[in-house]
């Protein structure tokens, strides 16, 4: 297929995922946060425009829930917002709709209407929780037609493809962000992330409810009851949301459903996107969470998402940006 | 039996279904009682089926202007024109011939040794000042010559019922996919309509452009030769059309920043690596389409593409600079071409058609201004066009002042009365003016579609079928001639017609839209009697 489409479905299941997923994270901090004390909240919507890398595009405005909210959800300055998320998937969408089913187009279409129709500022001010459930529900809905209207092709791969390595991302951002504030909360002598015996099995009862809302902005929390049953452990709660194999919102479950797609986009032959793919794959893969502690949790799931950007970096490469004579003409010609 | 044409009226004007007596043309027997037999609310039913089958479908257009943006549907009119095979077959060889003319007078001149310019069939200097024209287009040969690769050539009816040439289309003729959507729509509309009688079918359009943009291939792109559609994108009024297109052929829709010149070689970006591609079926405008011979701001086209035209590896269609010929003023000539192309005397005449820079014809103009049609030569979709027994005093006037000051600027017609045809109007039936729009695929040979566009003025006594405006469209109907039918027609129409008079130059009208959209294609220059 032609190169620009396979981009323009690549990016469309990226955007619809950055929407649902910034939703979530604003969602578990908002609700996080509630309770604390001012500080701490400041501190924390901080963290997580950090973790987001939208520090900088938040500029000088003093942060607060409000302004925050409003730059994740819909500042049109913010190219990370919900609502330039959703707009960017459409436009993508909207470039393809003669290689997209109808009732997917549709989907993608009803939601950036729905928000447009929306009072969006009062819905933060109101019910942000409910809006952030919206958004959540407009993705799923998008994948649920997606998948089910689709045919297995080239395209299909190509959107399932953006829309793991995106997971992968946020889900690695959404236990950086939980905690980044953990630590910030616990101060410096009880650094979560030290050494070996310093893993805060069983910890605090305080971040208790923390965690549990982490699990449930991964729709994960039913899982993890079943799983590990009534322990709440720190450790367990990254553990699950690392390497859970079977977990669909897993780390380690999107990049071995990513290594899948471009497998079967590559015909079976190796390439710079599945090698790069593989060691992301496996740097997880083969470690237990203790080790993951060990090498800092932090440098830990930026390295992964590092080598995330560095697989989409190669599959751009390898798929959409062909050029005639290698590098330098490429240079020449963009 | 329903009262449906009772109160018809076909007033003085040429009625495609009812002579002035008021009996039915004989290939209209059929459709009328089957009309007939239906009733009021039936009727409504089927417009709401119709009306379904449209939006579902997406069919729009986008209107430039002040609705800017605003997608809309070409409404499509119940009632199918119908045109008998006798008809046809003139209209058929009618336009084949034009084309085939139009295709080498333009390969001569781009890529010969220019005949008609030097033995003076057309003055050098309206060949040089003509908008369409683009010398870099010379000594890029086209296969088979097929440089009107898909052409449309707007036909109008006079009082007699003669089919004249309104203009010929030859850069990116719109609206085949109306035809193919209306007759898919109609099919299931009206679907009795279509057993009684033998209507020759219009879906094989896509494979026949297919099959002519392979023969047109350069040598070098062996026997299986990759052909796309190039389009300016979905921002485009006529991207429905191009998507339906490419659709139809099953082959790549690509934007300019697809394709990449290496090597004089054209290809297109494909997740599996770069692919050749062999021949370009391309929606884009001349200007657009190499920032490195055109307009070097252009982010349509493809850098080098011209180059690889040059060196033979890849086919233009349509071909570059064409419009030259699709000129208004160039139009005048097209008969004289004919003949010394073909060695054939014209068989559809021209509008009659004055040059304004003739001083006679520019006298007898300045004289008649209020009764005739006068056209900038360079203006599309009808603009800055007077129709001189519409227009005040003033008008008349301010165009005197401008033609004086400007000869070459313009050309003058005469009114044609445009047929009209019954129409269904808020459940009424209405005579209503029409056009026709056949479609002609240059290719080894030139072909064309039974049938094409008819396009119809929906508001009363309204010229202008532009559906921005109020403009609509036919299921146009072709009648196989098959034994024991009425296969060639009851009017002495179009065979009828005369050469025109050489002497007094032919003429054109509408629009000289590069990308012509469908919304834009009022047949501007004809112009009823007006008796409405």
């Amino acid at each position: 297929m032609l190169a620009r489409l396979a981009e323009n479905l690549f990016w469309a299941g990226r955007y619809v995922e950055r929407a649902e997923d910034t939703a979530r994270m604003a969602d578990v901090t908002y609700h996080t946060l509630l309770e604390s004390p001012t500080r701490e909240i400041t501190e924390s919507w901080e963290q997580l425009l950090d973790v987001l890398y939208l520090r900088a595009e938040y500029g000088d405005t003093p942060i607060d829930v409000d302004g925050v909210m409003r730059f994740l959800v819909l500042d049109a300055s913010n190219p990370g917002s919900i609502t330039a998320s959703v707009s960017r998937a459409r436009e993508n969408a909207r470039s393809v709709r003669e290689l997209i089913s109808s009732e997917l187009w549709e989907a993608i279409n009803d939601l950036h209407l729905a928000l447009g129709r929306r009072d969006l500022q009062e819905d933060l001010l109101d019910q942000p929780h409910e809006l952030f459930a919206f958004v959540r529900r407009g993705s799923m809905t998008i994948y649920g037609v997606a998948s089910e209207t689709m045919p297995r092709d080239e395209g299909w791969r190509f959107m399932a493809l953006g829309r793991l390595l995106e997971r992968a991302e946020m889900t690695c951002r959404l236990i950086d962000v939980r905690y980044a504030q953990l630590e910030a909360l616990a101060g410096p002598s009880r650094r979560l992330g030290g050494a070996r015996g310093e893993v805060p099995r069983g910890a605090d009862r305080a971040d208790f409810h923390h965690w549990i809302a982490v699990l449930k902005s991964a729709s994960a929390f039913e899982a993890y009851r079943r799983r590990y049953r009534s322990s709440m452990d720190p450790a367990d709660v990254v553990e699950f949301l690392l390497l859970e194999p079977d977990l669909p919102r897993s780390v380690l479950y999107c990049l071995t459903g990513a290594m899948h797609q471009l497998e079967v986009l590559r015909q079976g032959e190796p390439s710079r996107a599945t090698r790069r793919l593989g060691r992301a794959t496996s740097s997880l893969q083969y470690r237990d969470v203790a080790e993951l502690f060990e090498v800092g949790l932090h440098e830990l799931l930026d390295s992964v998402q590092n080598r995330v950007a560095d697989v989409a970096e190669a599959v751009a490469d390898e798929f959409f940006r062909h050029h005639p004579d290698g590098e330098l003409r490429a240079i020449a010609t963009s | 039996m329903s009262a449906l044409f009772d109160d018809y009226l076909t007033e003085d004007l040429f009625d495609e279904v009812f002579h002035d007596d008021g009996s039915v043309r004989p290939h209209y027997v059929e459709l009328v009682d089957r009309l007939r037999g239906i009733a009021p609310d039936d009727l409504e039913r089927r417009e709401r089926i119709r009306d379904g089958i449209f939006r579902t479908a997406g069919i729009t257009f986008t209107v430039y202007g002040d609705d800017a943006g605003v997608e809309r549907t070409f409404p499509m009119d119940l009632v199918p024109r119908i045109v008998p095979a006798g008809e046809w077959a003139t209209i058929e060889r009618g336009v084949a011939q034009r084309v085939t003319a139009l295709n080498r007078f333009l390969e001569d001149l781009y890529a010969g040794e220019q005949a008609a310019v030097r033995d003076g069939v057309v003055p050098r200097w309206l060949v040089q000042t003509a908008e369409g024209f683009r010398r870099q287009a010379f000594g890029i040969p086209v296969p088979h010559a097929a440089r009107c690769l898909v052409s449309g050539v707007d036909l109008v009816r006079d009082r007699q019922g003669t089919y004249v040439v309104l203009e010929d289309n030859l850069r990116n003729p719109s609206g085949i996919s109306y035809v193919l959507e209306n007759r898919a729509a109609m099919t299931r509309v009206l679907p009795r309509a279509f057993a009684e009688q033998r209507v020759r079918p219009v879906d094989h359009y896509g494979p026949m452009l297919l099959r002519a943009l392979r023969e047109v291939a350069p040598p070098s792109a062996g026997e299986h030769p990759v052909a796309v559609v190039l389009t300016p994108g979905v921002y485009n009024s006529a991207y429905f059309e191009h998507a339906f297109l490419a659709r139809q052929m099953g082959i790549e829709l690509v934007e300019g920043r697809d394709l990449v010149v290496d090597e004089h070689v054209v290809h297109m970006r494909t997740t599996q690596g770069l692919k050749r591609v062999d021949v370009i079926y391309r929606r884009v405008d001349d200007d657009f389409l190499d920032p490195v011979v055109f307009r070097p701001d252009s982010a349509l086209g493809v850098p080098g593409l011209l180059s690889a035209a040059r060196a033979g590896n890849v086919t233009i269609a349509n071909a570059i600079g064409n419009g030259v010929a699709d000129d208004k003023a160039f139009y005048v000539f097209v008969p004289d071409l004919i003949r010394f192309y073909l060695g054939e005397e014209p068989i559809l005449p021209n509008v009659a058609t004055y040059v304004l820079w003739d001083d006679q014809q520019r006298a007898e103009v300045l004289d008649r201004l209020g009764e005739l049609v006068v056209k900038p030569v360079a203006e599309s979709g009808g603009h800055g066009m007077l129709i001189g027994p519409h227009a005040s005093e003033a008008e008349v006037a301010a165009m005197h002042d401008r033609i004086v000051a400007n000869p070459r600027g313009y050309i003058a017609q005469e009114l044609v009365q445009l047929s009209r045809h019954p129409t269904l109007i808020d459940g009424e039936m209405e005579g209503r003016h029409v056009d026709l729009r056949p479609f002609a695929i240059s290719g080894e040979s030139v072909e064309v579609v039974p049938g094409g566009l008819t396009r119809v003025a929906l508001r009363k006594g309204s010229l202008v079928v532009n559906s921005s405006q109020g403009g609509g469209s036919k299921d146009t109907w072709v009648l196989d001639a098959a034994p024991g039918h009425d296969a060639t027609g009851d009017d002495a129409t179009a065979d009828d017609a005369t050469p025109d008079d050489a002497l007094r130059a032919d003429v054109i009208a509408g629009g000289t839209a590069t990308e012509d959209p469908v919304g834009d294609l009022a047949p501007s220059g004809a112009a009823s009697g007006g008796r409405a």
